[in-house]
């Protein structure tokens, strides 16, 4: 009878233990899954392209969407860059209806965002560069720079969407063309 | 050694009676002792220990092994079970309801939970930025049912102030529903009817509606996806007064 009570105390002991565990597994395998994913944004558009290349995240342009959940009525394209190599400037002239931008880091948090109200007439020039980065172009601004939002971002790698409101059908090929003609360069200084 | 006749004789013959002595005069006090002392990680050990350190080892280290996996077990299992679950459920920290609408304002940013940000490694969300705009997501109606693909719902109400937003039917993954038709199951303010206060009503379901018609098809559950784009909302101050439109069921054609 005591061998029972000592077994029974001995599995509640660690069955208690368990749960105790769980609680530290579950916050371990919390905070493991941003770093180890492969299925983040960066994850997914690497696959599709490469670098400074503009990839569209809608499935209008054909295969399955890059990126799930984009709004229907909305056309997205993406570039991831680094800025370890440099800063990246990304430029779409043409005009849409209302097109918005947001850069992400590296696991996919948007760091920065605005939408055509903030550009000069808006037309979407933007440069993508680190606070040091700054400091150097600052000292000298190039004359082709001047009308650009400058992005400070502390980060290296990262990645550049562009959002573009399509209200109806005959809108799409216009917004197409818009992100046809939008460029995602390592800007050298 | 003969003089103290307390001790047990380890000439004693049987061994039950030496086994048995030992366990009266020491080992009971002093186990006691220990279950007072030690700390909850040795206790399972000490609880199944006194009655033989000495003899029958096998048996008792086949237990521990048993005790240490099933510790090992449910600390696996259910740690993993338990994010994974998390992670699955729609609604969860971080969520602002307004009526039968849900957003993250937080989502996708670097001061979001660890939920939302496991939730955006995991599904490569790539969330709407605050200049952007919000998304709202309803998963039920006024009456607090889930909302069905093959129910006929009104939408009615006041939007809040935005420079534009989309209104869309979308599936479990919050994609648009496919419903195999040039027109999208999904609406947007600037090609909306109006009423004279400049609320607006939509009617959503298989059949053409007069007024804004949002189209669905197909069978099982649904979402609405309501966005606002340009919207002074986003930012988290602008939240607390803010009356999003009904979602009322009027009929199934099941």
């Amino acid at each position: 009878m005591r061998n029972f009570y000592a077994a029974m105390r001995g599995l509640l002991h660690a069955v208690l233990l368990g749960l105790l565990g769980a609680g530290i597994v579950h916050i371990a395998v919390l905070l493991l899954v941003p770093e180890f994913s492969e299925r983040d944004a960066w994850s997914r558009l690497s696959m599709a392209s490469d670098l400074y290349r503009m990839t569209r995240l809608d499935a209008e342009a054909g295969g399955a969407p890059v990126v799930k959940s984009v709004d229907p009525l909305f056309y997205a394209t993406a570039c991831r860059f680094d800025l370890g190599e440099g800063m990246v400037r990304v430029k779409a002239p043409g005009h849409v209806p209302f097109w918005s931008v947001s850069v992400y880091d590296r696991s996919g948090h948007n760091i920065y965002s605005f939408n055509d109200h903030t550009a000069t007439g808006g037309v979407l020039d933007a440069v993508v560069l680190t606070p040091a980065q700054m400091i150097e172009v600052r000292k000298d601004l190039p004359e082709d720079l001047q009308g650009a939002i400058f992005v400070e971002a502390p980060i290296e790698e990262g990645i550049f969407v562009i959002r573009a409101f399509v209200p109806d059908d005959s809108w799409k090929p216009i917004v197409s063309r818009f992100f046809e003609q939008s460029s995602c360069e390592l800007q050298d200084f | 050694m003969g003089g103290s006749p307390p001790l047990p004789s380890w000439n004693t013959p049987h061994p039950t009676e030496l086994r048995s002595a030992t366990f009266s005069r020491k080992g009971r006090r002093e186990s006691r002792l220990q279950f007072n002392i030690v700390p909850l990680a040795t206790r399972a050990h000490a609880a199944i220990s006194p009655s033989g350190n000495s003899s029958c080892s096998r048996p008792l280290m086949l237990k521990n092994a048993f005790l240490t996996l099933l510790s090992l077990a449910i600390a696996i299992v259910g740690g993993g079970g338990s994010v994974w679950y998390a992670l699955k459920v729609q609604d969860g920290v971080g969520a602002i309801r307004i009526g039968q609408w849900t957003a993250f304002p937080d989502i996708g940013t670097p001061s979001a939970d660890p939920y939302s940000k496991a939730r955006v490694a995991r599904e490569g969300v790539l969330a709407l930025g605050r200049a952007e705009g919000l998304s709202f997501v309803a998963e039920r109606d006024t009456a607090g049912a889930e909302l069905k693909r093959e129910c006929t719902y009104t939408i009615e109400g006041g939007f809040p102030t935005a420079r534009f937003w989309t209104l869309y039917a979308a599936d479990q993954s919050l994609g648009v529903v496919e419903n195999g038709k040039p027109r999208l199951a999904a609406l947007q303010s600037y090609g909306v009817v109006r009423q004279a206060d400049n609320s607006v009503i939509i009617s959503a379901g298989h059949h053409p509606m007069p007024g804004n018609w949002l189209l669905t098809d197909g069978f099982g559950r649904m979402y609405f996806v309501l966005t606002f784009y340009d919207t002074p909302i986003a930012s988290s101050t602008g939240l607390s007064d803010v009356s999003l439109p009904h979602i009322v069921k009027v009929g199934c054609n099941a």
